[in-house]
């Protein structure tokens, strides 16, 4: 066991209530709010962290206490009538039958949010500064409006408490209405809201004395806010000392909830919420330096991953609770396990950034290692052995797909067979992960191959199944999950181009001038431009989307973009790559604008083209014809969580035959991964 | 000439009955040296033939082979010999079928001697003594073959050289042989073994009770514990004196299975040599293991520990207390009882005790808390249960004492178990929350009874001032002290183990169990439940109902091997060669178990702390949560 990990197992007594240990999960928003109300998903989301031991779960990360901060924008929690109370009180039950606490964000977000939602209101702020992210322009709050949102607060305040919930946060971080207050760069008020610091700080005293005054003595009242905005003219890090130590010498705070940076625009959002690109608990010194000023119980996220950097953080006095928000998504379990001595059964989180991505490009938080997290009610984190017959199931690829229906099956009870080409699992994650910033990926193979040896799965490394192979092994069930190979796409003269993954394999190492082109829009042709520009390349990046990399989401976006720009590689959108031709050693390639249809010629050294993967299906092809099922998913069943009909039906020398993965269509990691579990819990 | 024979052998055992009769007389004066101890000798003389023939031979009868081999030559000796001795009166000498009964006897016993002599031939056991031993069944079958030689004569009315000289020659030299070994030799033990029994110290052991807890000390006296041999009492001198060296005790002893420095046998003849005033070259059995070189002389009046003595100190520090010498000792010898005596005069006198144990003795002191951490986290690790404190005044029916485990972090599992279930059933139960402090237990295996007895004041205090029906712990330590060793402080509580309250919940139907397919899960007894508590069953009830198959290691029940975490040689910085706990989990492995169930803070930490690969190590309360299926 690491060290310190005795530290987190204190419990923790804040006012009335008495956390069970110093792990807990940050209020965000993961996109699960249905009609403002935290219904079923939400609740079980939460409620496993509770029954995987979690002291803290804090759930509605911008819960909305007013109609102009609409809870809409991130299908989030809406406490502005008392319609919301008996879903808290449901909610509450859940996570409490599992000995946690469970606690609620509210908010007003002031002008960071939008008035084209909901209620059609305009929004508010303490002066008329436009927010980059949110692009609205408020309106600046009279006196009357400042009234009406600290009794907001107080009766959304009420209501958590009448919801059997333990306490609650407001937030005055990431640019809420609160530390829109506080904050020099957006409050520029002449009244006593505004000015000297103390003037900004008078704001969030009247809405916390309010709140207080609404909610009793039994009853936690914290907030999150800013170590630091890391912004010119914003809150220095005194500032946020002096506001913390401040409200906490007044006896408004129970605790606070500290992050470093804010997020007013794309760069500053993608700072706060560190991907992998990033060092482990970068904040974590913010954090500190205010738990030793401010006499309150201080907790912090952001990118405290794993157990012994949360466990130092504790021990050595940084934080009195250590949030591991991102860390639960990946695994809701870590206490359990941690507490059980199984450490190394902790899914760790890699930051990929996928949760909080998705909220923007998809609209719910998943998981892009774990396919169960937010599908609680239908998929689970403990799979449990079958109690019908056992099969011999043959997974042919051992890519996260196959590793996946391999630990799943094997947990099933199932004897399992993994071929793998290759001499290491992984596939092509194995290629991803040697981009760059790109390597903590790696994390997802390491865990899924530890688990399936450890499940006794029997691993066939650097054997690639033939049909003969497979059917020796009389199988009752074959997975095809060989996944895809890189395409070069419908280009003329792609015969003279190279993919991205050719890049990464190491199959060609471009020197030179070289043209990017980009038809997906992934983490792919960012991250080997990068590559290639970090190894001298002369690097042009196209693609025919309006942003580069524009499918990433808004963590990882920026990060790509800030490596393409400090590396000097050109940037072209909105281009299409028609025809490459070769001219003496160097190659031309025609470029046609996707607006203007103008074309253009450059001549460079190699073309690198990433359109996506095509399916390695001959295996599949081959075995499909003597299966029972014909290699087909019976969808209905599927999508119902019962067994295929193929597999309940099995008779003695038949085999039923599924692909999964890329092996089916070229897709991500998050695909194949709910492919295999979705498919194979049911065996 | 037949005739005369047959009145001087009868002589010769009077004369021998008279020299073995002397030889005593120095023994007795010896052990008259020891400190006085009120025992009833006539109601002990009395009851010695019934200790001998049921509580000695239930012991000895472990191993069958001696036992037949100790009936016979024990049996035929004294019984041929007895008769003989009859044969003073010329009428029994003139009676054909009164030799022949004498010819029987002394056959039988010449059976019995070649089965001694079997023993140490050809090759001497490990754990059998050398020494006189190897020339005692010589002694005796002399004896013996005189007494049939003469016998068979007087049947078959033949004289003649054969039939006289030779077999009266033979018993003489016999005879001396054995006042010899009487005397000076292994034969002791019919002596000094029969006025044992009579005067032992916990004569409740007799007929299959139990004793077992440590006696409070005057802590006003001016010796505390045993220092030389005389501070002991006057019968625990013939107890060393009774040891027949067959080396039970050392086959059983975790110490000196994983070479730890002690070997219950080398410390109990140590013992014996330093009050004969012997040096310790005249013990001929295995020594300590890589016990560490002594001047091995003593006497009645030197101190016995010590690189001058005749023990070394390590020797008293490998102990684990876990009774299983006791357990296995024919002649009922107490070498805990001894090991305690010895290691309170080293503690109380002298403040010799190792680094670890004098730093968990000062936190004890200082805290109530051996490892000095605050006694307001004991029960952190329930913070996420229901877990009501009792407060002064308070009143609950189960107090659930949670003893220095629950500091652990794997231990607090088994107790957030335990909640669990007590929550379930809605059993009324309390902890003591920040009024719990140490029982004393592990500082009265270390000798410091003053701490022992400061503590055990407070917590008995403590407990007085609240109302509960009775107490609940799943520490069997802990147990045993406040079962055992309070009422004789003052304080006497109905005292459950977890196992028991499990056991009768589930008998009376408050929790249903369905036996979970499980891999073969085997009980690892505490020693401070099964040998000083005798409870092994409610443990293995609960688990033929949670678990869907079960094996037993082939050393379980009262035979268990301890897991070496009691006595306080976890914090006593022993040196080891091989760590006890992994032995016990190879029988674990040898045993097929894929779990081991424990029931106790101490087996926890020590059999889960054993490397993998090994099997699981789970709470008896963990295996039953995982069963309830209804309550």
């Amino acid at each position: 066991m690491s060290a310190n990990i005795e530290a987190l197992f204190k419990p923790l007594r804040i006012r009335n209530i008495t956390i069970r240990n110093r792990v807990m999960s940050t209020s965000h928003a993961p996109g699960y709010g249905k009609d403002g109300k935290p219904q079923e998903r939400y609740q079980l989301y939460h409620a496993e962290k509770a029954k995987g031991g979690i002291g803290l779960t804090m759930f509605g990360g911008s819960s909305s206490v007013a109609h102009d901060s609409p809870a809409t924008p991130w299908n989030q929690v809406s406490v502005v009538d008392d319609s919301v109370i008996p879903y808290f009180q449901q909610f509450a039950d859940r996570v409490h039958g599992h000995g946690a606490k469970l606690m609620i964000q509210i908010t007003h977000m002031g002008r960071r949010t939008r008035w084209d939602t909901d209620a059609w209101l305009p929004v508010i702020g303490p002066s008329p500064r436009r927010e980059p992210a949110s692009r609205s322009m408020p309106k600046e709050m009279e006196i009357e409006d400042i009234n009406r949102v600290v009794k907001a607060f107080a009766d959304a305040a009420r209501r958590c408490k009448e919801g059997g919930l333990d306490g609650l946060e407001i937030s005055g971080a990431h640019g809420h209405l609160l530390d829109q207050f506080w904050s020099p760069s957006v409050n520029h008020r002449v009244d006593g809201y505004g000015g000297s610091l103390e003037h900004r700080m008078r704001f969030g005293i009247e809405v916390l004395s309010a709140i207080r005054e609404a909610v009793g003595e039994d009853f936690v009242v914290g907030m999150r806010m800013s170590g630091n905005e890391l912004l010119t003219n914003g809150l220095s890090q005194e500032d946020c000392i002096a506001i913390a130590s401040e409200y906490a010498t007044r006896g408004l705070v129970d605790f606070v909830n500290v992050v470093g940076g804010q997020a007013r625009d794309e760069m500053s959002h993608a700072v706060s919420l560190p991907n992998m690109a990033f060092p482990v608990a970068p904040f974590l010194h913010l954090a500190s330096a205010i738990r030793r000023e401010a006499d309150v119980p201080v907790f912090h996220a952001q990118r405290i991953m794993d157990v012994a950097t949360a466990a130092r953080a504790v021990a050595e006095g940084h934080v009195d609770m250590v949030a591991m928000t991102r860390a639960h998504i990946a695994d809701p379990h870590i206490v359990n396990k941690l507490a059980a001595g199984r450490a190394d059964d902790i899914r760790q989180c890699i930051g990929a950034g996928y949760c909080i991505d998705r909220i923007y490009v998809g609209g719910d938080a998943l998981c892009l290692q774990n396919a169960a997290t937010g599908r609680e009610a239908t998929m689970p984190h403990d799979v449990t052995p079958t109690t019908g017959p056992k099969c011999k199931i043959i997974i042919v690829g051992g890519g996260v797909a196959g590793l996946e229906a391999a630990r799943v099956s094997a947990l099933r009870g199932h004897d399992v067979v993994l071929f793998e080409r290759e001499n290491e699992t992984g596939g092509q994650v194995n290629l991803a992960a040697k981009a760059g910033w790109r390597e903590a990926l790696t994390g997802i193979v390491r865990w899924l191959d530890a688990q399936v040896r450890k499940l006794g799965v029997d691993v066939r490394t650097g054997t690639e199944a033939t049909a003969e192979m497979v059917r020796i092994e009389k199988p009752d069930v074959v997975i095809v999950a060989t996944g895809g190979a890189a395409w070069r796409g419908e280009v003329e003269g792609a015969d003279l181009v190279h993919t991205t993954a050719d890049v990464l394999s190491g199959a060609v190492n471009p020197a030179g001038s070289v043209l990017l082109y980009d038809e997906m829009g992934q983490h792919n042709a960012a991250s080997v431009g990068e590559v290639m520009a970090t190894r001298g390349c002369l690097v042009e990046m196209a693609t025919h989307d309006r942003l580069i990399a524009q499918e990433v989401g808004t963590t990882n976006q920026p990060v790509h973009l800030r490596e393409l720009y400090k590396h000097g590689v050109i940037m072209t959108p909105n281009m299409e790559l028609r025809e490459v031709v070769r001219e003496g050693n160097r190659l031309v390639a025609v470029l046609r604008n996707t607006m203007t249809e103008e074309e253009e010629e450059r001549l460079v050294d190699h073309v690198v083209v990433e359109c996506g993967t095509l399916p390695r299906e001959a295996l599949y092809m081959e075995l499909k014809e003597a299966s029972t099922n014909h290699g087909q998913t019976d969808i209905p069943a599927l999508l119902n969580g019962v067994t295929q009909p193929a597999v309940a039906n099995l008779k003695n020398g038949e085999y039923a035959l599924f692909r999964i993965g890329d092996a089916v269509a070229g897709r991500n990691i998050h695909a194949a991964l709910y492919d295999a579990l979705r498919l194979c819990k049911d065996f | 000439m037949r005739q005369r024979s047959g009145a001087i052998a009868a002589g010769l055992v009077w004369g021998l009955g008279a020299a073995l009769a002397l030889s005593a007389v120095p023994m007795v004066r010896r052990w008259r040296k020891g400190q006085a101890k009120p025992v009833d000798m006539v109601r002990g003389l009395a009851a010695v033939p019934k200790r001998y023939l049921v509580d000695v031979h239930h012991a000895v009868e472990r191993r069958p082979g001696a036992a037949r081999m100790h009936a016979l030559v024990a049996g035929g000796t004294l019984a041929g010999t007895t008769l003989l001795a009859a044969g003073i009166v010329s009428a029994f000498r003139n009676n054909r079928f009164y030799w022949a009964s004498v010819g029987v006897f002394f056959t039988t016993a010449i059976a019995g001697t070649w089965l001694v002599r079997k023993r140490r031939s050809p090759q001497k056991p490990s754990y059998l003594s050398g020494g006189k031993f190897l020339w005692l069944p010589y002694a005796l079958g002399a004896w013996n073959v005189g007494g049939s030689l003469l016998a068979l004569g007087q049947i078959v009315g033949a004289g003649g050289v054969l039939f006289s000289a030779v077999p009266l020659f033979l018993m003489l030299v016999g005879g001396a042989g054995i006042v010899v070994q009487v005397a000076r030799g292994p034969m002791r033990h019919a002596f000094s073994g029969v006025t044992w029994l009579a005067a032992h110290s916990r004569p409740e052991r007799f007929g299959g009770g139990r004793s077992t807890e440590l006696r409070p000390l005057d802590l006003a006296a001016p010796m505390l514990g045993a220092m030389v041999p005389s501070d002991f009492g006057w019968n625990i001198l013939a107890s060393f004196d009774a040891c027949i060296e067959c080396g039970r005790c050392e086959q059983h002893c975790p110490a000196f299975a994983a070479g730890q420095r002690l070997n219950p046998k080398a410390l109990v003849q140590g013992l014996a040599l330093a009050a004969r005033g012997e040096e310790a070259s005249a013990y001929t059995g295995s020594p300590a293991p890589h016990a560490p070189p002594v001047a091995g002389k003593g006497s009645l009046s030197s101190p016995v520990i010590g690189v001058d003595g005749m023990i070394h100190p390590d020797t008293l520090w490998a102990c684990t207390t876990c009774r299983a010498c006791v357990e296995q000792c024919p002649m009922m010898i107490e070498h805990v009882d001894t090991i305690v005596d010895l290691r309170r005069a080293q503690t109380l006198m002298l403040g010799e005790v190792r680094p670890g144990a004098a730093e968990a003795l000062r936190h004890l002191r200082e805290s109530a808390e051996s490892g000095g951490r605050p006694l307001s986290a004991r029960a952190d690790g329930l913070a996420g249960e229901n877990v009501p404190v009792l407060e002064e005044g308070g009143e609950t029916d189960v107090l659930l004492w949670l003893g220095e485990g629950a500091y652990e972090l794997r231990y607090a599992r088994t107790l957030r178990a335990l909640v669990k279930l007590l929550n379930m059933t809605g059993v009324n139960f309390a902890i003591l929350g920040e009024a719990e402090l140490d029982c004393g237990d592990l500082a009265r295996r270390l000798g410091d009874e003053a701490t022992f007895q400061m503590l055990a004041g407070e917590v008995i205090d403590t407990l007085g001032r609240r109302r509960f029906k009775r107490i609940v712990t799943a520490d069997p330590h802990a147990l045993n002290v406040l079962r055992n060793e309070y009422p004789a402080l003052g304080g006497t509580w109905e005292v459950l183990h977890h196992t028991a309250l499990l056991d009768e919940l589930v008998s009376a139907g408050r929790l249903k169990l369905d036996a979970r397919t499980l891999p073969p899960v085997a009980y690892h007894d505490p020693c401070y439940l099964a040998r000083y508590n005798g409870e092994t069953d409610a443990p293995r009830r609960l688990l033929a109902a949670c678990c869907s198959q079960t094996v037993e290691m082939e050393r379980h029940g009262r035979q268990a091997m301890c897991c070496g975490g009691g006595g306080g040689n976890p914090v006593s910085d022993v040196d080891v060669v091989e760590r006890i706990p992994d032995l016990r989990m190879q029988q674990a492995a040898q045993s097929g178990a894929a779990i081991v169930a424990v029931a106790c803070p101490g087996c926890t930490a020590m059999l889960e702390g054993v490397p993998e690969p090994r099997a699981e190590v789970k709470d008896i309360a963990e295996l039953v949560l995982d069963a309830v299926v209804a309550v």
